[in-house]
């Protein structure tokens, strides 16, 4: 059972990769990389998850033996933070590009050369 | 004092940079003297820090809130880090006197507040003792990097900034990944502790994991298959930032990978990644060189010669023997200082003449006769010519070499040192032999003694480098002696 969220995650990863490697839309490379820093996500959260064990917030009833592993969902909440920042300042480079330049495609987005 | 106030290194930046709005409130007139001070204060500081652990020979240890490390964060401030930290402290503090001349471009306020984190983050990759904190602090410096690097809104600053954030963003989900790998298999993130159980773990899983590792942090340390964004970023950025990236930004994600990788020092997945690191380092250095032979823009040229000296470095890392690493950390002190010196010159021409191409440095031994001077003594440390600071770091580093039998790493370095003569030495006649019919310039007094300053030091440890190289070997010993780095840390339920 654990594997499909490995399988799931680690595709989630190549998918990324793929657009942001062969896409020419900004935009595109964008959602690329989100998709892939969601795939990371989720790779972090299944390395952390025992089967059949809830959320590991103290609640009544819950212990340490019936909870999964906190310290990934503590890392998964900070990646996400960043993952926001990075897209939302990517998206503004990317608007000021697109006054700049008139276009979205990375092949005529080439001021800077050699 | 208590070693415990180091914590202020990383405080006082952090705390600072959000009181810029209520500074600005004052005028903006403050916002860039506020910045001097704050940066003045971290300098005292750090050198605080720096005097602690060199005459009491033991690392000072912060932990955050008390909690003992593995379950709280520490921050290590051994030998190396105490010397870098002075060093990011003191060339930030020279680049907020620069920027009170290169910044016209407003919101200065925000310029103010990413220059801040950026100093922060720099310093928290270097004195963190935790893997993921490490991670924290490498995306700091990275969004206020991509940040500083589209600041000036043009186009092609805005071209470069988008550059930096695709390949920013594939590292750290490669860094990522190689943390759910280590965090899997080791169950911790700190690092001391994962040096203690590197043994443990299955040697593919670590090489993979190590692998992950190298390339998410080869964006920041501008390795060469993710570097394609530095040449743009330190052109089309304004100058403080491309000096303080040359400076300091590149060397705390190298000592972040190298910190990391040599945690696995006696674990049969070092000898692979070693290799890694040697290949990585080699392609960097020779296209780095080539790349730099046939820019006009002279800043840009400085950005690949920055790009091959990374390259040298990482060689001598990959070498991996005690008087290797020794070099590798000469070669990174002397580089922040020679690069900062050159950037923040051509910088100043660039502010002075308009434009850092070719045309405007033609005959500028008689423009700026202080500045040619000063980029004249820093091209020619870099080429490695006796009696100026580069030459003594290369020459260990040949010696270093030469001890392992690696012959080709020897043709590597004198080949590089050959392009960078042919190169600099381009640059130098332009200067002095060129005429122009430009009118003389007066200089800056302020970038005047700094420069001064820079050059002063790079001829000093050019003829004694026997203090620094002591320093320096304290320094390098900290980042290879494994064992006595997981000894330093006190973590809660390992006798000492």
């Amino acid at each position: 059972m654990i594997s499909a969220y490995y399988f799931g995650a680690i595709s989630l990863i190549l998918i990324g990769l793929y657009a942001i490697l062969t896409k020419r839309n900004l935009l595109k490379i964008l959602v690329g990389l989100s998709i892939m820093e969601t795939g990371v996500n989720l790779l972090l959260i299944s390395v952390g998850y025992v089967s059949g064990r809830t959320a590991p917030i103290l609640t009544e009833g819950a212990t340490p033996q019936t909870a999964v592993d906190p310290i990934p969902q503590a890392l998964v909440l900070t990646a996400i933070v960043i993952g926001v920042a990075t897209t939302a300042l990517a998206l503004t480079v990317a608007i000021n590009l697109y006054e700049k330049y008139k276009t979205l495609d990375i092949e005529k987005i080439r001021g800077l050369r050699g | 004092m208590n070693p415990q106030y180091a914590s202020l290194l990383i405080a006082l930046p952090l705390f600072s940079a959000f009181l810029v709005p209520l500074i600005k409130r004052a005028g903006k007139k403050v916002i860039l003297p506020y910045l001097t001070l704050v940066t003045l204060i971290q300098t005292g500081i750090a050198a605080w820090a720096f005097k602690e652990v060199y005459t009491t020979g033991k690392p000072i240890i912060v932990l955050a809130g008390g909690f003992q490390p593995p379950v709280g964060i520490n921050l290590y401030i051994g030998h190396f880090a105490a010397l870098f930290v002075l060093i990011i402290a003191v060339v930030s503090f020279f680049m907020t006197v620069f920027s009170m001349k290169a910044i016209d471009v407003e919101p200065i306020d925000k310029y103010a507040m990413l220059f801040l984190l950026l100093m922060l983050g720099a310093t928290g990759m270097i004195a963190t003792g935790d893997i993921f904190n490490l991670f924290v602090f490498m995306e700091i410096t990275a969004i206020s990097a991509y940040a500083l690097t589209g600041y000036n809104k043009t186009g092609e600053a805005s071209e470069a900034a988008m550059k930096y954030i695709i390949l920013g963003g594939i590292g750290s989900s490669f860094f990522l990944v190689g943390v759910a790998l280590l965090y899997g298999s080791l169950g911790t993130l700190n690092l001391a502790q994962i040096a203690m159980l590197a043994s443990k773990m299955n040697p593919t899983v670590a090489q993979a994991a190590l692998a992950l590792l190298v390339f998410g942090l080869a964006v920041e340390a501008e390795l060469f298959p993710l570097n394609a964004w530095a040449p743009d970023a330190y052109q089309a950025s304004p100058h403080p930032v491309t000096v303080m990236f040359s400076a300091f930004v590149v060397k705390a994600g190298l000592y972040a990978m190298v910190r990391i990788v040599y945690l696995f020092k006696d674990t049969p997945a070092f000898m692979g990644i070693l290799n890694l690191i040697l290949i990585l380092g080699t392609l960097t250095v020779v296209i780095g060189e080539l790349s730099a032979l046939r820019q006009t823009n002279v800043k840009r040229m400085l950005a690949y010669s920055s790009i091959a000296q990374i390259g040298l470095i990482a060689v001598g890392f990959g070498v991996a023997t005690p008087q290797a690493v020794d070099a590798a950390v000469f070669h990174m002190v002397n580089h922040a200082i020679v690069k900062a010196l050159m950037f923040l010159a051509v910088g100043y021409v660039a502010i002075t003449l308009g434009c850092p191409c070719i045309e405007s440095f033609k005959g500028l031994g008689k423009k700026m006769p202080l500045t040619a001077f000063a980029i004249t003594v820093g091209a020619i440390s870099i080429v490695g010519i006796p009696l100026f600071n580069i030459f003594w770091s290369k020459f260990r580093l040949l010696l270093a070499a030469l001890q392992v039998g690696k012959t080709g790493i020897v043709a590597l370095i004198l080949g590089a040192s050959l392009v960078e003569a042919v190169y600099y030495f381009r640059l130098i006649h332009a200067m002095w032999f060129e005429e122009s019919k430009d009118e003389k310039v007066e200089e800056n007094l302020a970038f005047s003694i700094i420069m001064l300053l820079l050059v002063a030091l790079i001829i000093v440890i050019g003829v004694y480098p026997e203090p620094v190289w002591n320093l320096v070997q304290k320094a390098a010993t900290d980042l290879y002696n494994v064992a006595n780095y997981i000894k330093n840390v006190p973590l809660l339920g390992v006798s000492p």
